[in-house]
C-alpha cells in the first residue's frame, strides 16, 4: 500500500511538473507572439514542413477512413436500416471524430515525433545554449513558429481530411452497397447540423495547439545523448497520443450536450 | 591559500559559486578573470570547468554564489543585464554547436546581436560574416553558402570560433576549442585563438585539456579538482608547484604515479 501511494504521489508530481511547464511554455510563445517576436519567415518555412509537406499522408488517411467507416456501416445496416442512413453515419462520423482524431494521430507520429527529435538534438549537441549565447530565445525562434504553424494547419487539413473522407466513402457506398450519391447525401442532409462542422474544426484547433505544445515542450526536456533524444520521442508520442484521446473524450460532454 | 585575481580590472567574478546535479559539481569556486588577459583552466573531466564557463553567460544558473561580467551580477541583475552581458560575451563551444539546418553564413550571421543587426545594412551584415570566416582562416567564398553537415571537424570549429567573434565581443569563452583534433588542427586553433586575442583585444577564459597548449598561450592559469579550486597563478608558478595533483596533471609520469597514491575528484 505505501509503494503504491508512493507510486502515486510520484506520478502526480509528474504529471503537476509537465503541467506547470507547458503552462509556462504556452505563455511564453503567447507573450512572443504578441509582442511580435516571431518572424514570418520561421512560420511560413514552418507552414510548409507542417502543413503542405503533410497533405499528401493525411489524405491517403483519409481517403482509407471513409472507404472503411462505409464499408463497416454498410454491413452493419444490412437489410434493418434503410440504406441512405449510410450518408449521415459516413458523414458524422468523418466530421465528428475520424477526420479529427486520425489526423491528429497522423500528426502526431509526422510531425510531433520530428519536432521532439529535432529539438531534442538541437538540445544534447549544445544548440540551444548557443542559441541562448547570442540572445536569442529557443522559445521565440523554435517552439513559437512551429506551434503556430500547426495550429493554422491542422484545421485546414482536417477540412481537406473531412471531404476526401466523405467522397471516399460516398465512392465507396455508391460501389459495393449500390448505393448512389443522391440518396448518400439524402441521409447525410437527414442528420445533418452545421454545428458538427464548427465542432470539428475545434477539435482541430484544440489538437493543433495540443500536439506542437506537448513535442517542444518535451524536446526541450531532453538530456543524455542520442539515446535520450530515442527515449524522449517515444516519451512525447505516447504522451501526445493519450492527451489527443483524453481531448477528445473531453469534448461529446463540454461540446455536444 | 588566496585564489582571487589580482583584483584589479577584473572582468569576469565568480563569486563563491556553488552548483550540483545529482553530485556536486562545483564546491565554492572564487575566481576573477582580468581585462585583457588570456586565461586558461584545466583540470580533470567532470570537474565542473564546461559547467563554471556556463555559468558565466547564464546557461546554467548556480545554486549558490553569483557571477559577475564587468560589475554586473549575471543572475541578479535581471533579464536585460543578462542581455547586455551576452552580447559582450562570444562563447566557442566543444563541438562546435553549429545549427544543421543554417548554412556557414547564417550561422556566423545569427552571432550577430539583434540589436546591431537591425542597425546594420544586409551588405554590412554580410561583409561582417565575410570578414569573421576570413579571421578563422577559412575561404569565405567557398565554405559560406556550405552546409555544417558539408564541412569537416576543424572546418566546423572555425565556424563556431567564427559564429563567436562575429558579434565583435569584448569577452571569449572557449569550452576546449581543440578536443578531438589532430595535432595540426590543434596547433591551428591555438594559433588562432592566440591571434583572435590579439587582433581584437579580448579577454579569453579558455577551458583545456591540452596544459602545454593553454600554458604556452595564456597570462594566467587555474585548476579546478573536485569541484574546488586548486591552483591559480601564472603559467610559470603552475610549471613549479609542488602540489602533487598539479604535477600529476602536467606529465604522464607523475599522473601514473598520482593514480596510485591519489584519488582524484
Amino acid at each position: 500500500m505505501g509503494r503504491f501511494l508512493a507510486a502515486l504521489g510520484r506520478a502526480g508530481t509528474l504529471v503537476a511538473e509537465h503541467a506547470g511547464q507547458l503552462g509556462l511554455l504556452a505563455w511564453h510563445i503567447g507573450v512572443a507572439c504578441v509582442r511580435l517576436r516571431v518572424l514570418s519567415r520561421d512560420i511560413l518555412r514552418q507552414l510548409y514542413i507542417i502543413g503542405i509537406q503533410s497533405i499528401p499522408i493525411v489524405l491517403i488517411a483519409a481517403a482509407l477512413i471513409g472507404v472503411v467507416t462505409s464499408q463497416q456501416g454498410g454491413y452493419q445496416m444490412q437489410s434493418q436500416i434503410p440504406l441512405y442512413v449510410m450518408g449521415s453515419v459516413v458523414v458524422e462520423s468523418v466530421i465528428l471524430e475520424m477526420g479529427p482524431v486520425l489526423t491528429a494521430i497522423v500528426m502526431i507520429g509526422r510531425v510531433g515525433a520530428r519536432i521532439t527529435a529535432e529539438l531534442g538534438t538541437m538540445k544534447v549537441s549544445e544548440q540551444m545554449d548557443a542559441l541562448q549565447s547570442v540572445g536569442r530565445d529557443p522559445v521565440e525562434i523554435l517552439a513559437a513558429p512551429r506551434v503556430l504553424a500547426m495550429i493554422i494547419s491542422m484545421p485546414l487539413l482536417v477540412s481537406l481530411a473531412n471531404l476526401v473522407g466523405i467522397t471516399t466513402g460516398m465512392i465507396s457506398a455508391q460501389y459495393t452497397l449500390g448505393l448512389g450519391s443522391e440518396t448518400f447525401f439524402y441521409g447525410a442532409r437527414l442528420f445533418w447540423h452545421s454545428y458538427d462542422m464548427f465542432y470539428s474544426l475545434m477539435k482541430a484547433l484544440v489538437f493543433g495547439a495540443a500536439i506542437p505544445l506537448i513535442a517542444v515542450h518535451m524536446g526541450l526536456r531532453t538530456t543524455g545523448g542520442a539515446e535520450g533524444v530515442g527515449r524522449t520521442t517515444t516519451h512525447s508520442v505516447v504522451f501526445m497520443t493519450l492527451t489527443i484521446l483524453v481531448l477528445d473524450a473531453l469534448f461529446p460532454p463540454l461540446f455536444l450536450n | 591559500m588566496s585564489f582571487a585575481g589580482n583584483g584589479s580590472g577584473a572582468v569576469i567574478e565568480y563569486r563563491n559559486v556553488f552548483k550540483a546535479f545529482d553530485l556536486p559539481v562545483l564546491s565554492g569556486v572564487t575566481l576573477s578573470v582580468e581585462k585583457g588577459e588570456m586565461f586558461a583552466l584545466f583540470g580533470p573531466s567532470g570537474t565542473g570547468k564546461s559547467v563554471l564557463l556556463k555559468t558565466t553567460i547564464g546557461l546554467i544558473t548556480p545554486d549558490r554564489g553569483d557571477v559577475a561580467v564587468g560589475g554586473e551580477s549575471v543572475y541578479f541583475g535581471g533579464k536585460e543585464v543578462l542581455e547586455r552581458i551576452r552580447r559582450k560575451i562570444g562563447y566557442v563551444f566543444q563541438y562546435a554547436a553549429l545549427f544543421d539546418s543554417l548554412t556557414v553564413y547564417e550561422n556566423v550571421e545569427i552571432g550577430i546581436p539583434e540589436e546591431s543587426l537591425e542597425q546594420m545594412s544586409s551588405k554590412e551584415v554580410a561583409h561582417r560574416a565575410w570578414e569573421s570566416s576570413e579571421l578563422v582562416n577559412l575561404e569565405p567564398k567557398q565554405v559560406l553558402a556550405m552546409l555544417p553537415s558539408e564541412l569537416s571537424g576543424g572546418m566546423k570549429k572555425r565556424v563556431g570560433i567564427a559564429r563567436a567573434i562575429s558579434g565583435r565581443p569584448e569577452i571569449l569563452l572557449w569550452d576546449e576549442p581543440t578536443t578531438g583534433l589532430d595535432p595540426v588542427n590543434t596547433a591551428a586553433i591555438e594559433r588562432l585563438i592566440t591571434q583572435l586575442s590579439d587582433d581584437l583585444h579580448v579577454t579569453s577564459l579558455l577551458v583545456t585539456h591540452d596544459i602545454e597548449g593553454g600554458l604556452e598561450m595564456c597570462d594566467r592559469v587555474a585548476m579546478l579538482e573536485g569541484g574546488c579550486l586548486r591552483f591559480c597563478g601564472s603559467p610559470d608558478e603552475f610549471r613549479a608547484s609542488s602540489d602533487p595533483v598539479v604535477s600529476a596533471f602536467m606529465d604522464r609520469e607523475a599522473a601514473h604515479a598520482a593514480l596510485d597514491t591519489l584519488e582524484f575528484g
